[in-house]
């Protein structure tokens, strides 16, 4: 039994692989936030009119707010003043017309973290946009995307070549009031991603984001904007990744989601920012705001998560269900290790008719983290025939960690139907014994109870990262999903 | 405007602040002063509090209700109390807060054992009082216990001595005669190491004392608060039904200490009133076991909200808990049970259920299951369902000649009947089950079936 615990912890306790640091000639704002840096960041990045005014009222609003507290989370407050709000390696006018022109050593850092630019990789089927702290350095695959007639780029070059789509749609699933770190985003963001189908496109590949955090004392705060009209589908990855550092950094991103009549979008993550060392030292606040619209009939918006890294992971990937028929998903597997924290889950709101939403959230806490899920169903009276069912289940290993289950369900139509499960509980000595008698080794005992209890999630990723999703999962748990 | 409210409040009671039993002795004075003190400066809880996220009591202090100075003058028909009235029971009835002797039954009761007003036991067993009074609501204070402890007016004292198991049940009658007042009361209640008891609380508020009439409508408000100390390997079995009339407003909140190996099933029962809060929280320990079962029925505008949550402080306890709500017309039906186990816990096994039934197109359920768990070698669940009635079920039926509305009728009634079912006690079984089926949201359910 105790050889088997310490298999166990032996598995639990692993380095974090991607946290080298990239030395580079950067462009870089002062510390500081006020209107001032809001104006230099929209003139360095040549944004329209109407951004800079978005953003502007953006900032006053946040100025009004206060940092929310409700979350299972614990941290020191966040001073907004001593982070800089802008940082991107130094680049030729214009910037990069080729990957030729791309700063070779941030090539070589993409190389590292295993997501090759160069378009003739192994992941060749992915067309990937990298975002190096503040900025998109590239964007691959355009010209085949662009033959199929999508749209994907960095948001702030959409914002230069489709200010229409940006105007029409920027805020208006997630509006700049909508909460403390929203706010926030709508007046600092800096990059982020582009991604518009036109009607009856199916995306040709699927479109990938690598954000990475590489300077020191600054904030991440993307922005993706992902809109699918009528009849479009799309899949998009993202991907994340920080060096390791002593003081804590700040993500506060933004994802909004349009669908449209019958169009598809699924969105995967693979979020893995350092989460802090085994004291608890250092890491990565994602503070994530991310919501999905379906708005037409028969629209589907999926939302796979596999949560590894971060100091404090707060977000819950929402779908509103506008359209009749439409449908939501949100699958998840989180896993805290040491003293990370995580309070996540999702918000499903039926308003159309037949709307349909599956929860499937899979909890993993180890050392002395503390692993919430918090998730609200919500049946609006028009949501006749809503349908809902949600799993929640965590799984502990080790005696000083959390699992906490907050979901919240409200119904305001007779026809629905609503189910919510959660079980809570550790690998037992059976189920190893078990393996064990059946002559797997421990590790791989608890490898396979692992991979089994994630399996549920895992089967929603698509095939190129579901492979990424059980290195990184493997990361924390040492090879013990296989 | 909380704080305006308590001290409107604190206006009224000032002319009873005298009255209150207890006036010798100091601790229960500094007891209330400060009860007092939190009170005014919290006020009754508001929605942004995330216990009180479903439920909006500014109804309550707006209305500003009165404290009834003593019991009423009027007598009360005999005849109509005794349909409340178990036999073969001790009973404590308590009008509009206080403790009627005329009415209660409380003969024959075995040497050691108290069952008595409260207001008696702070004149004869004032040290048993003060060791346990606010010890169980410690965790849960909030402007409702504040509000009660500091205006108290009587209540129920029971203690059931070591070894000592009680052969009829205890029953207390809350009877609140007319509107506008306000009734506040506060239990304790000690079972000892072995010993065993079963009490019953029934909430009623349908008679007129002045008009000798059945008033079902009179505007009141109940705030009652039991503490119960469930001692090493004792068994306690907690009834509660809430009858309240159609416009009332209900308070009612059971904080329970179990000892180690202790046994506590609570049966929660709630009818009546406009607006309808229960507060069910038990700390368990060492083995203890702790069952809490509940059955809400909400029509026309009725608001009824359950709120438990147990707190497993030691390892190897075990919690049950089923919640099933039955909604009609504009009713609101609110369950948020929460379990909690602490970092020693370990070999916990909780599971924890909530249904609801959502009879008509204005009903709304809101449920909020929470597991907090500290603990790795444990196992708990929960399960939480929102929806109708299974159209499979009906189809079956029908399909054996029932017409749909019967078929119907009979389902939603067998959802329910599971909750009375589990009840030990076979005249508040009948008693329950009246209630319920004039209650029911329609008609057709024959007592034949039964």
């Amino acid at each position: 039994m105790s050889a088997s615990e310490q298999e166990i912890k032996n598995l639990i306790g692993k380095e974090y692989k991607q946290g080298f640091v990239t030395e580079l000639e950067t462009d870089t704002f002062l510390p500081g936030l006020d209107e001032a840096v809001i104006l230099r960041l929209s003139k360095v990045k040549n944004e329209p009119e109407f951004m800079l005014e978005y953003r502007l009222k953006a900032f006053r609003h946040w100025q009004t707010m206060k940092s929310p507290e409700w979350a299972f989370v614990k941290f020191d407050p966040i001073d907004y003043q001593a982070i800089s709000y802008y940082s991107a390696p130094k680049r030729k006018e214009n910037g990069p017309k080729s990957l030729n022109e791309i700063d070779p050593q941030v090539l070589e850092a993409y190389k590292k973290l295993g997501i090759p630019l160069d378009e003739q990789e192994r992941l060749a089927g992915v067309a990937v946009d990298a975002v190096f702290d503040s900025v998109s350095v590239a964007t691959t695959f355009k010209g085949k995307l662009k033959e199929a007639g999508v749209i994907f780029c960095p948001i702030s070059e959409a914002l230069r070549d489709h200010p229409e789509l940006i105007k029409q749609y920027l805020g208006s699933v997630v509006p700049h009031t909508d909460n403390f770190f929203a706010a926030l985003n709508a007046a600092v963001f800096t990059d982020g991603s582009f991604v518009y189908i036109p009607k009856g496109v199916r995306c040709p590949m699927e479109l990938s984001t690598y954000f990475r955090i590489n300077a020191a004392n600054t904030g991440q705060f993307e922005r993706t904007l992902i809109i699918a009209d009528e009849g479009g589908h799309v899949s998009y990855l993202e991907g994340c990744t920080a060096p390791m550092r002593d003081e804590n950094q700040l993500h506060a991103a933004v994802v909004e989601l349009i669908a449209m009549k019958d169009a598809t979008i699924k969105y995967s993550t693979v979020q893995n920012w350092y989460p802090g060392d085994k004291e608890g030292k250092g890491g990565i606040y994602n503070f994530v705001t991310k919501r999905a619209d379906c708005r037409g009939e028969n629209s589907k918006v999926s939302w796979t998560q596999v949560e590894t890294g971060s100091a404090i992971t707060w977000k819950y990937p929402s779908c509103i269900l506008t359209g009749d028929n439409s449908t939501g998903e949100f699958y998840s597997v989180a896993l805290t290790n040491n003293y990370q924290q995580a309070d996540t889950g999702t918000k499903m709101i039926h308003v159309g008719k037949n709307t349909s939403s599956t929860i499937v959230s899979k909890g993993i806490s180890a050392g002395k983290a503390q692993n919430t899920y918090r998730g609200l169903v919500k049946v609006l009276k028009s949501a006749e025939n809503a349908r809902n069912y949600t799993q929640c289940d965590s799984l502990l290993i080790g005696d000083k960690c959390g699992a906490h289950t907050f979901p919240y369900v409200e119904v305001k139509q007779p026809s629905a139907q609503v189910e919510h499960e959660a079980t809570t509980s550790k690998i037992s000595e059976d189920q190893l014994f078990f393996c064990q008698q059946r002559g797997l080794s421990a590790e791989d005992a608890v490898s396979m109870i692992v991979n089994g209890f994630c399996k549920e999630v895992f089967r929603e990723l698509p095939m190129e990262f579901a492979v990424e999703a059980q290195a990184l999962l493997g990361l924390s748990l040492e090879g013990s999903v296989g | 405007m909380n704080t305006a409210t308590a001290t409107r409040y604190a206006v009224k009671y000032q002319a009873i602040a005298s009255a209150l039993p207890g006036q010798t002795l100091p601790w229960l004075q500094t007891l209330r002063a400060e009860a007092l003190m939190a009170f005014s400066e919290s006020g009754f809880p508001s929605p942004r509090e995330e216990e009180w996220r479903y439920t909006n009591v500014s109804a309550i202090e707006k209305k500003l209700f009165s404290p009834s100075i003593s019991l009423p003058a009027g007598s009360i028909d005999a005849q109509w109390l005794k349909s409340y009235q178990l036999q073969d029971a001790w009973v404590l009835v308590l009008v509009n807060g206080h403790f009627s002797a005329e009415l209660s039954v409380l003969d024959d009761l075995p040497e050691a054992v108290s069952v008595m007003s409260m207001a008696e036991a702070l004149a004869k067993q004032p040290d048993q009082v003060q060791k346990h009074l606010g010890l169980a609501t410690a965790q849960s204070e909030h402007g409702f216990v504040a509000f009660n402890t500091a205006w108290f007016t009587d209540g129920l004292f029971v203690h059931v001595p070591a070894k000592q198991v009680l052969d009829r049940p205890i029953q207390l009658l809350h009877i609140v005669t007319d509107a506008d007042i306000m009734s506040t009361t506060r239990n304790i209640i000690i079972v000892d190491e072995m010993a065993e008891a079963k009490v019953i609380e029934i909430f009623i508020g349908v008679y007129s004392a002045t008009s000798s009439e059945i008033v079902a409508d009179n505007a009141y408000l109940t705030a009652a608060v039991t503490e119960v100390y469930v001692g090493q390997n004792a068994d306690l079995t907690l009834y509660k039904m809430q009858s309240e009339s159609e416009k009332a407003y209900h308070f009612g909140g059971s904080y329970i200490k179990q000892a180690r190996d202790a046994r506590f099933t609570h049966h929660n029962f709630a009818f009546g009133g406009l607006l309808a809060r229960s507060d069910i929280h038990a700390d368990l320990d060492h083995a203890s076991e702790c069952e809490l079962n509940g059955l809400y029925l909400g029509s026309k505008r009725q608001h009824i909200d359950n709120h438990t949550r147990i707190n497993h402080l030691k390892p190897y306890a075990v919690s049950r808990e089923v919640y099933k709500g039955v909604l009609d017309d504009r009713a609101r039906g609110v369950f948020q049970g929460r379990v909690i186990v602490a970092i020693d816990a370990q070999q916990t096994d909780s599971q924890m259920n909530n249904r609801n039934l959502l009879l008509s197109d204005d009903a709304e359920a809101d449920t909020k299951p929470q597991l907090e768990i500290y603990a790795d070698d444990v196992k708990c669940g929960h399960g939480v369902t929102v929806g109708q009635l299974d159209e499979k079920s009906i189809f079956y039926l029908q399909s054996r000649g029932i017409d749909e509305e019967t078929a119907r009728n009979m389902l939603t009634f067998a959802f329910a009947n599971e909750m009375v079912d589990k009840i030990k006690i076979k005249g508040l079984h009948d008693m329950v089950l009246e209630q319920v089926l004039t209650r029911f949201p329609q008609e057709g359910v024959n007592k034949e079936w039964l």
